[in-house]
């Protein structure tokens, strides 16, 4: 006889004081090893691998990720991920060379029709893409699931998102509010129905000085650009008689000043403050969620949130320091060898060198983004988590089927790819 | 609390058993019993029994091995921390994959196998995509070359525009000035359309682009740059090159390129996904192949203009003393030095065709003159 009691009294008592924690427990180490070596494959295969690396990707950061003692789960394979695409293949293909037929019609109603075609399918592909993930999604033996018609959600999707460029962003709070409305209405965790609590005022109070601080500037930089070129000038300069009138009033410098303060403006804003959004949006969405009793709350600081980007962009440096060192010798000993070289032949090898380059260099620049952003943003969300009335989550029934993936397939051959 | 009702002649220790139906959660004793393993609650009732053989492995943190029962709708898991106990189950269970090898084994196949794939696709996309396209190339109607045509006229057009800032149209031979240029182009070109017979019209212009360039579009659509103009010593070396381009359009070149680009990027595109700026390697990949062929179907279009140039009393020798003259950068694309030996194999190539048939001047020393001022400036 044999026994294994490796559960101890003492093993029951940590299980109980997790409750309502959530931890993750994953190294970083394993993730940039999956990374790395995916990222190998996927420049090798042409990127057919990608279905094995977004399944391990997956694998990892759910089974890594616990809440209340237990792991998540994520029973998705690669096989269903390529079947999808597969089956997007087949409806999409035709698709396409439809839309090619039309763009040779006259006139461009046919062209902006196709594009519109394409984004609703985008906005349909992630919802279906995202009923497909929480399906494969297991938390002590019972998915998640979602119901809901994705024709409706892009429909309201594209709406949304058409109101928030008129409204020069300010309705992104609203859309970004009623979308996870639509969504969270229609997620369950077993029998357990989620819902989304999160206010779109809420968010748009804490964006607003964000948007001050881009939006305002790059509208104030056009309007100044608009008033500086002289119009009757240019409506009369079109006239092919007169065409050496200057069509700037304030002369050529005044309106590249301009673009060049809102241009370095908005840049420098943008990479100082994309982390700080990121980090109010990701809190307000979070605390925002609800399932049944079960309230979500996070404390996600801003500071964590620059950490990590902080990290991404040490990283990065040294990859295009190391990268610059190589491309250079490499362009140096090629130029020496191909010189010599017919150079019809020494072209294409030329060619062929710098396109594989130039694909190793994004997938390491992928890579490094994935393994500190992702990551981080991962680790430092759920680690700033707290859970009420988990109690709950001890009684759920189980409920809803697996998904097809055919989201998935479409949202990747329309490059809508999430997690 | 009642011991479960373990044969204790088997291997048995604790586990976390949770039955699919709700998320409560068992603590639990498995029992290795011959062929099932056993999963007794807490007050001794049987909850599970699982035969080895349908045991499969669930993605789980490294410390733990989650086994589910294949092919079962009800997601019932069973958590096993222990790293003996948990190996000797992977002991009795051939399925269970507690080290990963089996997943390995599996994964290595995927890997070979995508990468003999991509090699095959390169392969089509390089040898392939060329003969596809010449076969069918010609069986594409007129009529969809010319609606091909004015799509990528009107894109081409805009290309050709951009840095345009003198205000000026970018076609010559607009202005009043120009008119005479103008005339004395179009004689030219109706010069080497009668000779041609193409079955469909020719629309040339003349733009202002200082390189010493001309392109050749789907449907009929030839752009001659300024800078072409300017260096041309005669009009015979100007209508070489045009006839050069006429040959482009006889052998619907502009279409099979076109074809063998749309080809690709359907292949390649929609494999790429969104890892990598797809795009961006599409485009190249499509130049790449481009030039690759583009020395066979150059010899042709040569072939042709000394042809055309003989039959309508032209110098055919023309277009290669232009040639060697500006190096042969008549098309866009990598730029291609002058002691290219591509270069001087066409060189060679077209003194060899050409014969001495009697020659009459193309265009007279006034058209001529006319013509080479057809950009005036100001």
């Amino acid at each position: 006889m044999t026994t294994f009691d490796a559960a101890d009294p003492a093993a029951q008592a940590t299980q109980s004081a997790l409750a309502g924690v959530a931890r993750f427990v994953g190294r970083g180490k394993t993730f940039w090893r999956l990374l790395s070596s995916g990222g190998v494959l996927l420049l090798f295969t042409l990127g057919i691998y990608r279905f094995w690396l977004t399944t391990d990707i997956r694998r990892y950061l759910w089974s890594n990720t616990e809440l209340a003692g237990d792991s998540f789960e994520y029973s998705g394979t690669a096989y269903e991920l390529l079947l999808g695409f597969l089956i997007a293949l087949a409806a999409l293909l035709p698709l396409y060379v439809v839309f090619f037929l039309l763009t040779l019609a006259p006139g461009n109603t046919w062209s902006l029709l196709s594009l519109l075609v394409l984004i609703f399918l985008g906005q349909y592909a992630v919802y279906r893409a995202r009923r497909y993930r929480l399906t494969r999604t297991i938390y002590r033996g019972v998915r998640f699931h979602q119901t809901g018609s994705a024709l409706l959600y892009s429909v309201c999707a594209v709406l949304w998102w058409a109101l928030i460029i008129l409204s020069a962003g300010l309705a992104y709070p609203f859309a970004q509010s009623q979308l996870e409305h639509f969504k969270m209405r229609h997620t369950f965790f077993g029998n357990l129905p989620g819902r989304f609590e999160g206010s779109g005022w809420h968010l748009l109070l804490r964006g607003l000085p964000l948007w001050a601080c881009t939006v305002v500037p790059f509208a104030i930089g056009t309007v100044a650009v608009i008033l500086a070129i002289d119009w009757s000038a240019l409506s009369t300069s079109s006239e092919p008689a007169v065409h050496t009138v200057g069509i700037e009033r304030g002369g050529p410098a005044g309106i590249d000043l301009i673009v060049a303060v809102t241009g370095a403006w908005l840049l420098a804003s943008f990479a100082l403050l994309y982390p700080i959004f990121q980090a109010i949006l990701l809190r307000w969405w979070v605390s925002g969620l609800r399932f049944g009793n079960v309230a979500v709350k996070s404390r996600l600081r801003i500071a964590r949130v620059f950490g990590v980007y902080a990290q991404f962009f040490g990283y990065a440096t040294l990859f295009t320091a190391v990268v610059g060192t190589l491309v250079g010798v490499g362009a140096f000993g090629l130029s020496k060898i191909a010189g010599g070289v017919s150079s019809m032949r020494g072209e294409i090898v030329t060619t062929v060198l710098s396109l594989g380059a130039y694909a190793a260099i994004a997938l390491g620049y992928w890579t490094i983004y994935q393994a500190t952003v992702k990551l981080g943003v991962w680790r430092c969300v759920i680690e700033s988590l707290e859970i009420s009335n988990s109690a709950v989550l001890e009684q759920v029934a189980a409920a809803g089927e697996a998904a097809s993936p055919v989201g998935e397939g479409l949202a990747d051959a329309l490059n809508m790819g999430g997690i | 609390m009642n011991a479960p009702n373990v044969d204790s002649s088997n291997v048995h220790g604790r586990a976390i058993f949770f039955d699919g139906l709700t998320t409560a959660r068992h603590d639990v004793v498995i029992e290795l019993a011959p062929r099932t393993l056993r999963v007794h609650g807490a007050d001794g009732r049987a909850l599970a029994e699982w035969p080895y053989d349908e045991l499969e492995t669930r993605s789980s943190p490294d410390d733990v091995l989650r086994l589910g029962r294949a092919r079962d709708a009800v997601l019932a898991r069973l958590e096993i921390t222990d790293p003996q106990l948990a190996a000797a189950i992977d002991e009795q269970s051939a399925p269970v994959d507690r080290t990963g090898r089996i997943e390995r084994r599996l994964r290595r196949k995927v890997i070979f196998w995508s990468c003999a794939a991509t090699a095959s696709l390169i392969l089509v996309a390089v040898v392939g995509m060329p003969l596809i396209a010449t076969e069918l190339a010609p069986l594409v109607p007129y009529a969809v070359e010319r609606k091909l045509g004015a799509a990528i006229d009107a894109q081409t057009r805009v290309g050709l525009d951009e840095g345009n800032r003198s205000g000026a149209p970018l076609d010559c031979g607009s202005a009043e000035k120009e008119q005479a240029g103008r005339v004395a182009f179009e004689k030219l070109i109706r010069q080497l359309e009668t000779a041609a017979g193409l079955p469909l019209p020719i629309k040339a212009t003349i733009v202002r682009k200082p390189e010493a360039n001309a392109i050749t579009l789907p449907g009929g659509h030839i752009y001659v740059f300024q800078g072409l103009v300017g260096e041309a010593r005669m009009p015979d070396e100007l209508a070489g090159i045009i006839a050069h381009e006429f040959g482009h359009v006889a052998h619907r070149d502009g279409t099979r390129t076109i074809m063998q680009g749309a080809g690709v990027a359907l292949m390649f595109g929609m494999l790429l996904g969104d890892f990598v700026g797809g795009g961006a390697v599409v485009v190249a990949a499509k130049t790449l192949l481009r030039t690759s062929y583009s020395r066979d179907v150059e010899a042709a279009a040569d072939g042709y203009a000394v042809v055309l140039m003989t039959k309508i009393g032209g110098d055919p020798r023309a277009l290669a003393a232009i040639l060697s003259r500006i190096g042969g950068n008549t098309h866009a694309g990598p730029k291609i030095l002058a002691d290219h030996p591509e270069i001087r194999d066409r060189v060679i190539a077209i003194e060899a065709m050409a014969s001495s048939a009697p020659r009459r001047p193309l265009l007279d020393q006034r058209e001529w003159a006319a013509l080479k001022a057809i950009c005036a400036e100001e």
